[in-house]
């Protein structure tokens, strides 16, 4: 039967709009308006999903964030599954397709039943630390199992086809909810000319209001909602956000906004839509009007489906038109639920009883109730429920005027819905998350936010005060104290009118005792979610957790989506009576983000795929794609790593590359290598400063290789510096360090050497950069420009600007591959121009292409170090062998040389950077190897120092290798071995790293 | 080479700085960072209606001031060579004729000149600027994107933690922030329309952010 629990009228679903849906693979209707937690209970659907540990089956308890039980699965096809969605928040559409996501393998036969049955002994708190710690080697295939038994959803194993987003946002007033607080605040604010973000986590604005019959001014509290949504959006700097849960306050008011944007239209975002985006906001001010839950009465079988929380009943009957059983029986502890009991009786079927914890129940619900002829049992509690897979029956007792014990017999009531209320607990997640510890107050019979270094605000139920005519007031004051913190003058808002209750005193009632003691009585669940018991709460007691937050640890209470929102209040006072003390005395745990769960995708944004990390790219990228460059990350740049030709294998490349440069001439894009333009009288001073060797004498078109040290002495950079004039300098960097290099000089010149006049410009991005290499260089550089390149007039080290390939060019004679070397610079908008007139003209001297890997190895054969690889912040220029590149005799100090002086730094025994010669020269050790001097001395082997760089070098035909040895440079010849982890031990002979023209004669030509 | 120049009247002299025309002949056309994406293709085919509207003003002549704006002879030669006062309001520009200065800290600028007016302008410094102050040429390793229509704002507060309010950001204003995962100078141009300038090796990876933090309002692309 479709829709049995539908009413013929109310409710704010649109009955002209059926709408179909799955669940559990079986299709069902319900209307335009539902949420799918509604349409199920339309549906007559009572079976949701199987609770964690003992696998029993539940139902729908609550209508909003806090429902414990119904979680699903949602998603038509793989790729746009979500876990975790609660059905009281998904918003129906056609074809929606959800699935419970707590039974194994489905809700209505579920294998752990019977596990759950023995588990449920099994299984008490604690179990996961006392079972599963041991043996420690099996805790992932219990792990798996405890998972899957678990059930909480599953992420979709294919690519998500949805757009996903973050915005940043900034506003004066930042409103947390949209009930009638929150939109009493949000007009005031509007009205007083701030930017305002006002948003709820419902599809539509209005809180309470849409689920109550109050009125406001006289008409229905759904009319005065439509009013002010519409004046709210007439103002340009109000953002109105439905469908948006405020998930987390974080410190400086920083609160992220999970906005759901087409989850309510179809099971994929309609083209080009954004299906999700999380807000990042900036609030001066906010106002937390986050309302607050409905505490559910802790009694005897309380998880049987059937069992709601009163306020939730009153929703799906006024919002949703749906009425969830044929017989309520209403436990409540407070005059409020009594409303529950008149809508059920007054939507035409039957309310079996009221029963009130209290002695005399008084007020004008109370005598509503008795004028429609409701049976009230006051001074009892429903001690128990019988039914399992829904309420058939359930067991009432007389308590003591404390409510502690049972006092009288017990009868039995026919009934399918208990309803019960133990009093509101104000939403204080938010106001938790920045570390505000809530205050108890035993007026309200519940925490309220506490003090808080945010500029923070509360307003309406969250205070603790339950009425509407409450929230309006507070509503209007809050945005009026935010405005005038503002600096803007606040209008006046009379407060609207509301209809007058009396009602009588609450109790302060949590845990609905049985006859048997708790230890024995039927399961009474306080945390539904993670099948937290009172039993199992006292037990944790028993077993000496007496701090609130080792029982919530112990027994799992208040863990994970559920953030306790239903369960932590009557947990903290179970505790609380059963250690004999008040619950401020035992004190509260605090929530923490996301309030309820939020999609990996919203988090992410558009920060993944392609836009993972930003990829740079020099002006010669498009060459190297089209010739088949295979690429390499370098930092974020994506530098050609090798030119493969077709068939070729990485090896053969990187061969062919290396002969080709040094028999003929070949060509690399150095256009990432950091460059700084360093102007200014004092700028060779500053070189000096900051290089370890001598700036003082280098002449204006001249270049000079220099270490860069930190204060300790170690190496962190490394390049050549150019004199173009005077005071006029271009300095390179590696790749990688560019950025750390510009900072540091800004570092040291701004703090530590103000007087000297330099300035620092990165020009990186600039120049491309292009290095043609190798003994035909020349020749092809003298095709391309009419400039005197000869041995005579333009020499190693030198530098010249000219005309190459039509294009201005700074050309600079330099050599990383020990070759005849040129390195072209031009303005990047002409790199392109010039690589391919190179090639153009290269072809007759084969110019060969090559990448980071053929630059590595040449490099090597010359051994030439590269920082960051041969060195590791742990190596001073003696360590590298490099003492000639620190002169000790400049005036002035250099940054790094007492460091290198420490008692540390002279010892004998370091670490130094030597070559490596295999014994056997087709072996090639792996980088990273660690070295010994007697590789048959006992594990674990005295190490003497790894391998840095370690290739086949074709050119020589033979492996060669640089690393650090221990006193490495006085062992020239000596023996050192490699123990590598398969077992081979590789030995090797220690030797100069330069393993190729060690007097420089290729580069001096 | 008879457009490299250097100081000191006397060519026996050491030069203490060069500027060098950085741009070939005529027949030699620059490609911006944004050449390999060919817009005017795209602008051609795409949709010609949209939220959000891309150009890319390419091959400006972009140049780094750093100087010392309360010195009154060099504020004075630079508000002369470069018709217009530096800014020296923090966060400000002005703009004159093809001319446009941006403030980047208290002794650095940016200036923007047609990109055959750079070089010229590199020289009337060289000549005429008194005192420590550097111009550095980044033509080559900048590029501007003109970013306007109805949801410019949107997407940049997608890419962007800056508050791009009118009552924050007014026309006028520029700032030098994070603009997705890199960095971008951001100036505001119009009502809705806004000027960014990234650095050639971001752009790329910035155009691809742009199309996607637009695809939601439609985006048109112009030449």
């Amino acid at each position: 039967m479709a829709q049995k629990n539908r009413l013929q009228s109310g409710g704010r679903v649109d009955r002209t709009k059926p709408v179909s849906f799955t669940y559990n693979g079986k299709k069902y209707q319900g209307f335009a308006g539902d949420t799918l937690a509604s349409a199920l209970l339309a549906n007559g659907v009572d079976l949701v999903g199987r609770s964690f540990k003992y696998s029993r089956p539940r139902g729908i308890v609550a209508a909003g964030a806090e429902e414990p039980n119904a979680i699903m699965q949602i998603g038509a096809t793989e790729a746009t599954q979500v876990p975790n969605v609660r059905a009281t928040q998904q918003e129906l559409f056609d074809g929606l397709v959800a699935g419970s996501t707590n039974g194994w393998p489905n809700v209505e036969t579920d294998l752990m039943g019977l596990v759950g049955k023995v588990g449920g002994k099994m299984m008490p708190p604690g179990f996961y630390y006392k079972t599963f710690m041991f043996p420690q080697s099996m805790w992932e295939t219990y792990e798996q199992f405890i998972r899957k038994a678990a059930g909480l959803g599953r992420s979709p194993k294919e690519y998500d086809p949805d757009i996903y987003d973050n915005i940043n946002q900034h506003c004066d007033v930042m409103i947390v909810g949209a009930g009638p607080a929150g939109l009493a605040a949000a007009l005031v604010a509007a009205r007083g000319g701030a930017r305002v973000i006002i948003a709820d986590e419902q599809n539509e604005f209005g809180g309470s209001l849409l689920s109550s019959k109050e009125t406001i001014d006289g008409k229905a509290g759904s009319a005065w909602v439509s009013e002010v949504v519409k004046e709210l959006a007439t103002y340009k700097d109000v953002q109105m956000l439905p469908r948006s849960t405020v998930n987390g306050y974080h410190d400086h008011n920083f609160l992220t906004i999970h906005q759901r944007c087409t989850d309510h239209i179809a099971d994929r975002a309609p083209n080009g839509q954004v299906r999700q985006r999380m807000h990042r906001v900036r609030a001066k001010w906010v106002v937390l009007a986050t309302g607050a839950h409905e505490r559910p009465l802790v009694f005897g079988n309380n998880d049987v489906p059937g069992c709601m929380v009163a306020s939730a009943v009153s929703t799906y009957i006024n919002r949703y038109g749906v009425l969830p059983g044929n017989e309520l029986v209403l436990m409540t502890s407070n005059d409020n639920a009594y409303r529950t009991a008149l809508d059920w009786h007054d939507a035409g079927r039957k309310v079996v009883a009221i029963v009130d914890s209290r002695r005399n129940p008084s007020g004008d619900l109370v005598s509503a109730a008795r004028d429609r002829g409701i049976n009230i049992i006051a001074g009892s509690g429903v001690i128990d429920v019988h039914g399992s897979k829904r309420v058939q029956e359930v067991s009432v007792a007389s308590l003591s005027e404390d409510g502690s014990r049972v006092t009288g017999s017990v009868q039995k009531l026919r009934a399918d819905t208990v309803a019960s209320s133990g009093g509101w607990s104000p939403v204080v997640h938010l106001s938790c998350h920045t570390g505000s510890r809530p205050v108890w107050k035993d007026d309200v019979i519940g925490f309220v936010p506490g003090a808080t270094v945010q500029q923070q605000l509360i307003a309406g139920a969250i205070s603790g005060d339950f009425t509407t005519e409450g929230a309006l007031s507070q509503g209007i004051k809050a945005a009026q104290e935010a405005l005038s913190k503002l600096g803007k003058s606040a209008p006046e808002m009379a407060v609207p009118k509301t209809d007058k209750v009396v009602q009588g005193k609450p109790m302060a009632l949590f845990h609905i005792p049985h006859s048997k003691p708790t230890s024995q009585a039927p399961k009474q669940f306080v945390d539904y979610q993670n099948d937290v018991t009172a039993a199992g709460i006292e037990l944790a007691c028993r077993e000496g957790f007496e701090s609130i937050e080792h029982v919530k640890r112990y027994t799992a209470m208040g863990f994970g989506t559920d953030q306790g929102k239903l369960g932590n209040i009557n947990g903290m006072a179970i505790a609380a009576k059963f250690l004999n003390q008040s619950i401020p005395e035992t004190g509260t745990t605090i929530f923490r983000p996301n309030y309820t769960p939020i999609t990996f995708g919203a988090i992410a944004g558009r920060n993944c795929g392609e836009l993972f990390d930003p990829k740079r790219y020099t002006a010669m990228h498009k060459w190297h794609v089209e010739h088949g460059a295979k690429f390499e990350d370098v930092g974020q740049w994506k530098r050609p790593w090798y030119f493969p030709k077709p068939g070729e294998s990485m090896h053969e490349a990187l061969n062919r590359e290396c002969v080709a440069t040094r028999e003929s001439v070949g060509i690399l894009d150095a256009s990432t290598l950091g460059k700084i333009d360093i102007q200014g009288k004092d700028a060779r001073e500053f070189l000096g400063r900051v290089y370890s060797n001598a700036w003082a004498k280098l002449p204006v078109g001249k270049c000079r290789y220099g270490l860069m040290l930190k204060e300790d002495g170690m190496v962190f950079d490394d390049g050549v510096t150019s004199c173009l004039g005077d005071n006029h300098f271009l300095m390179t960097t590696t790749t990688g360090g560019a950025a750390g290099v510009l900072n540091w000089l800004e570092l040291y010149h701004q703090t530590e050497w103000p007087e000297l006049e330099v300035y620092f410009t990165s020009v990186t991005d600039h120049w491309a950069t292009m290095t043609i290499s190798g003994p035909n260089s020349r020749k092809l550089l003298e095709e391309l420009t009419d400039a005197d390149v000869s041995k005579e007039n333009f020499g190693f080290m030198d530098w010249k600007p000219m005309e190459v390939a039509g294009v201005p060019a700074r050309v600079f004679r330099i050599s990383f591959t020990g070759e005849l070397s040129f390195e072209i610079n031009v303005q990047a908008n002409y790199g392109l121009h010039v690589w391919e007139k190179l090639f153009e003209h290269g072809a007759k001297y084969n110019l060969t292409p090559y990448g980071t890997e053929t630059m590595h190895i040449l490099r090597a054969e010359k051994g030439f170090i590269i920082a960051g690889q041969d060195t590791d912040g742990s190596v001073h220029p003696y360590d590298l062998g490099m003492g000639w590149a620190v002169s000790m005799n400049k005036p002035f100090s250099f940054i790094g040389k007492r460091g290198m002086g420490r008692e540390d730094c002279v010892r004998k025994d370091r670490k130094q950077l030597v070559g490596i010669k295999t014994i056997d020269p087709n072996v090639v050790l792996p980088e990273g190897a660690q070295g010994v001097f007697d590789p048959s001395a006992p594990i674990p082997m005295p190490m003497v120092g790894h391998i840095t760089s370690s290739y086949w070098s074709a050119n020589l035909g033979r492996s060669i290798a640089m690393g650090f040895v221990k006193g490495g440079l006085d062992k020239m010849g000596e023996k050192v071995y490699y123990p590598l982890a398969d077992g081979r031990v590789v030995e090797a002979e220690i030797c100069s790293p330069i393993f190729l023209d060690p007097k420089g004669e290729r580069q001096n030509v | 080479m008879s457009d490299v120049k250097a100081t000191g009247a006397e060519a026996t002299s050491v030069p203490t700085k060069v500027v060098m025309n950085q741009l070939p002949g005529a027949g030699i056309v620059g490609q911006s960072p944004l050449h390999h994406a060919d817009l005017e293709t795209v602008a051609k085919n795409g949709p010609k209606q949209g939220g959000v509207k891309f150009k890319e003003q390419k091959l400006m002549g972009l140049l780094t001031l750093r100087c010392n704006a309360q010195n009154p002879e060099q504020a004075a030669v630079a508000e002369k060579l470069l018709g217009v006062a530096l800014p020296t309001t923090p966060l400000t520009s002005v703009e004159k004729g093809d001319t446009s200065v941006r403030w980047i800290s208290p002794d650095e600028w940016l200036i923007v000149v047609p990109g055959n007016k750079a070089f010229a302008l590199e020289s009337a410094f060289f000549a005429d600027m008194p005192g420590h102050y550097s111009l550095v040429n980044v033509s080559g390793g900048t590029t501007i994107y003109q970013l306007s229509g109805a949801n410019v704002k949107d997407v940049l507060k997608k890419s962007t933690p800056v508050d791009i309010h009118d009552s924050e950001f007014p026309v006028g204003k520029v700032v030098s922030t994070v603009f997705a995962k890199s960095s971008a100078v951001i100036r505001r141009t119009g009502e809705q329309s806004f000027e960014l300038v990234v650095r050639r090796s971001f752009a790329d990876y910035l155009w691809l952010w742009i199309q996607d933090a637009s695809r939601e309002f439609g985006l048109v692309v112009e030449a």
